[in-house]
């Protein structure tokens, strides 16, 4: 990858370049930690965000929205048509972090690997273009609760973006591009090739930033092998479900999740829209079947799920990506203190215990 | 099965229904076919023990049994009421229209049987997803040994697809037997647990090259893994077929996940052996 060097004065020309043929979506900030991603307008375009918080609703909504339109069923004289509905506007995500660029390359995995590509996440991926910002300011861009130098996959994301850019200090940014897309921006006059005193800087700053994440969870991959080899007892998952409150928050802030629901609704008096809406495998009617019956009962069997199914060897095989992007978005909004890192110590703890209770070889 | 970049796998295909035969109470089979004969030509190509996605457009999707053998000429599912989209189609009228989507799932690996026994337990509606691996195993009798159907229901008003048990006993290359939980002096048959029908005289269950089909309600199929493995059946040999509300059936919307599998792509047939390795209950 060629680096190419950005004037701090000139990072927004980029956004300006991409509005001319793309919806450009950027962060801002709200109120307080409030910060949000929203589509770039003339108005706004001055207050976009390089460094700030990273906004707790993912971006993943970009590539599979809230509630999606699957199809419209119309009822004419006595016919039925079906008419699938397809919007996939060309857009391009500004200021992404590197952990929800993980979060949408694992996301590209999952819907469009394997047997069976779901054709409304492909249209949207295929239209997405992705301007990654690494995470360099440690009081603004980095939360108590970020792990993802314990996911591997920040604070400066290796892949799968279109353009990195990176703050170097003092007014200059290193610009990287991940595709040919991104490599066609740099036919813009505002970028000047980078020496190799910036590639040095880049590596002491990121050097730098990885000594400010407070959230120790370097034990995620050896939970990732106590849970894929089923050696995490009753007992520390009772002790993990127990202090979830069925929210549903964490599946919702998750960049990783992919779970949803679909449902018909009545749109016009011979019409119906069938949607497909996120959904959380932590609440109660998740696998409840018609008739009632519902294999998973006991609230530590659905909070367990999510977990197990982050963590499970067994899946992180069949995408060849772990589903947690070390994002601590879980931790931040969840009220039981049960986010990711959370249950990583529970396992260390318990784990440790029972190292002790295990009997010494003689 | 791969979809290319143009197929749309959550768009289900207009079919009408032809006709409804009442089975048991809340219980009917619903004969339909796609109305485009390619689609239904498609179709037919599907395995025993796959599934279908079942649409009634303003109520919802939902995943139902392929009871047909692909060797048979009709298409049909038999559902029982239980729920909003199964109420739905229980009111459909013939001719009316609704939308399929499928086959998915793994199906039963019929060829990977042959040359061995095969033993069928079903209990109550249990029969609906293996009835169409006994037809299709009939259908191809000369490739298995011994075949043989068990089939417990709840009182002689709940015996389904009796055309077929009619055939099964008289013995149309099949052993059947069969049992009601609760009948009155009329019911000239054996009454008692589907897994007591094993102990009855003159019953003899091969056990050595032989493959056991147990599909039913949680607590018979519970009891009936415990009876086969006394009588020396190893986890392997058992097979079963799985129930989740698999709201895509293509292993995207996560529903029927149990453990490491997604019942919809892995599933719904596994060998017990593999049931227990799941890591979650059933």
């Amino acid at each position: 990858m060629k680096a190419r060097i950005v004037a701090r004065a000139d990072v927004l020309k980029i956004v300006d370049r991409l509005r001319q043929d793309h919806e450009v979506v950027a962060p801002f900030c709200g109120r307080g930690r409030d910060t949000f991603f929203d589509t770039v307008t003339d108005e706004n375009r001055d207050r976009i965000q390089i460094h700030l918080p990273n906004p707790y609703y993912p971006p993943k909504r970009y590539v599979i929205p809230h509630i999606e339109h699957l199809f419209e069923v119309r009822k004419t004289h006595s016919d039925l048509e079906i008419q699938p509905t397809y919007a996939a506007p060309k857009r391009a995500l500004f200021g992404i972090r590197s952990c929800d660029v993980a979060g949408i390359w694992h996301l590209d995995r999952f819907y469009l690997g394997r047997d069976f590509r779901d054709i409304y996440y492909e249209k949207r991926r295929q239209n997405l273009f992705l301007v990654n910002v690494v995470c360099t300011d440690p009081a603004r861009d980095i939360d108590d609760m970020c792990f993802c130098v314990c996911a591997d996959t920040g604070p400066a994301a290796r892949d799968h973006f279109d353009l990195q850019l990176m703050d170097l200090g003092e007014g200059e940014f290193m610009a990287v591009a991940g595709t040919p897309a991104g490599e066609a921006m740099f036919m813009e006059p505002i970028v000047r090739k980078a020496t190799s005193a910036h590639v040095e800087k880049r590596r002491a700053i990121l050097t730098e930033v990885r000594k400010h994440f407070k959230t120790t969870t370097s034990w995620f991959p050896a939970t990732v092998r106590y849970v894929s080899q089923g050696n995490i007892l009753d007992k520390t998952w009772e002790e993990i479900g127990n202090r979830c409150l069925e929210c549903g928050g964490c599946t919702y802030v998750c960049p990783a999740c992919t779970c949803f629901t679909v449902t018909d609704r009545r749109v016009g008096p011979n019409e119906i829209e069938r949607v497909r809406i996120w959904d959380a495998c932590a609440l109660d009617g998740f696998t409840r079947m018609a008739g009632g019956h519902n294999p998973r009962k006991a609230v530590h069997d659905r909070r367990n799920r999510r977990f197990f199914r982050k963590l499970a060897h067994y899946f992180i095989q069949r995408e060849l990506s772990v589903a947690c992007m070390g994002c601590g978005r879980c931790a931040a909004v969840c009220h039981g203190d049960v986010g990711m890192p959370s249950v990583v110590e529970m396992i260390r703890r318990a784990t440790a215990e029972t190292d002790k209770l295990a009997p010494q070889n003689p | 099965m791969t979809g290319s970049v143009t197929d749309n796998i959550y768009l289900p295909k207009l079919a009408v229904l032809e006709r409804v035969v009442d089975e048991i109470a809340e219980v009917k089979t619903f004969y339909w076919h796609f109305e485009d004969a390619e689609e239904q030509r498609k179709f037919k190509q599907f395995l025993p023990g796959q599934f279908a996605q079942v649409s009634l457009f303003g109520v919802g999707e939902f995943p139902a049994s392929l009871p047909p053998s692909p060797t048979e000429s009709e298409t049909f599912f038999t559902v029982k009421q239980v729920g909003s989209c199964t109420a739905a189609l229980h009111a459909l009228k013939p001719g009316d229209q609704f939308a399929v989507r499928g086959p998915y799932g793994n199906g039963f690996p019929m060829e990977d049987y042959h040359g061995k026994n095969l033993v069928f337990v079903a209990g109550g509606i249990g029969l609906i997803p293996l009835r169409s691996c006994i037809i299709y195993a009939l259908r191809h009798r000369e490739k298995y040994q011994k075949i043989q159907v068990y089939y417990g229901a709840k009182s002689p008003k709940d015996l389904m697809y009796l055309p077929n048990l009619r055939e099964w006993e008289q013995g149309a290359g099949v052993e059947f037997f069969l049992t009601v939980d609760r009948a009155g002096p009329e019911w000239p048959g054996h009454v008692g647990v589907v897994g007591s029908l094993f102990k009855k005289p003159g019953v003899q269950i091969p056990v050595d090259n032989t493959m056991a089909f147990v599909c039913g309600p949680p607590i018979m199929f519970r009891f009936v893994i415990k009876d086969l493995q006394a009588l020396g059946f190893a986890d392997g040999q058992i097979v079963s077929t799985l129930e989740r509300y698999m709201k895509c059936g293509v292993g995207k919307c996560g529903h029927c996940c149990i453990g490491v599998a997604y019942v919809c792509v892995d599933g719904p047939v596994f060998t017990y052996e593999q049931i227990k390795k799941l890591g979650e209950d059933i």
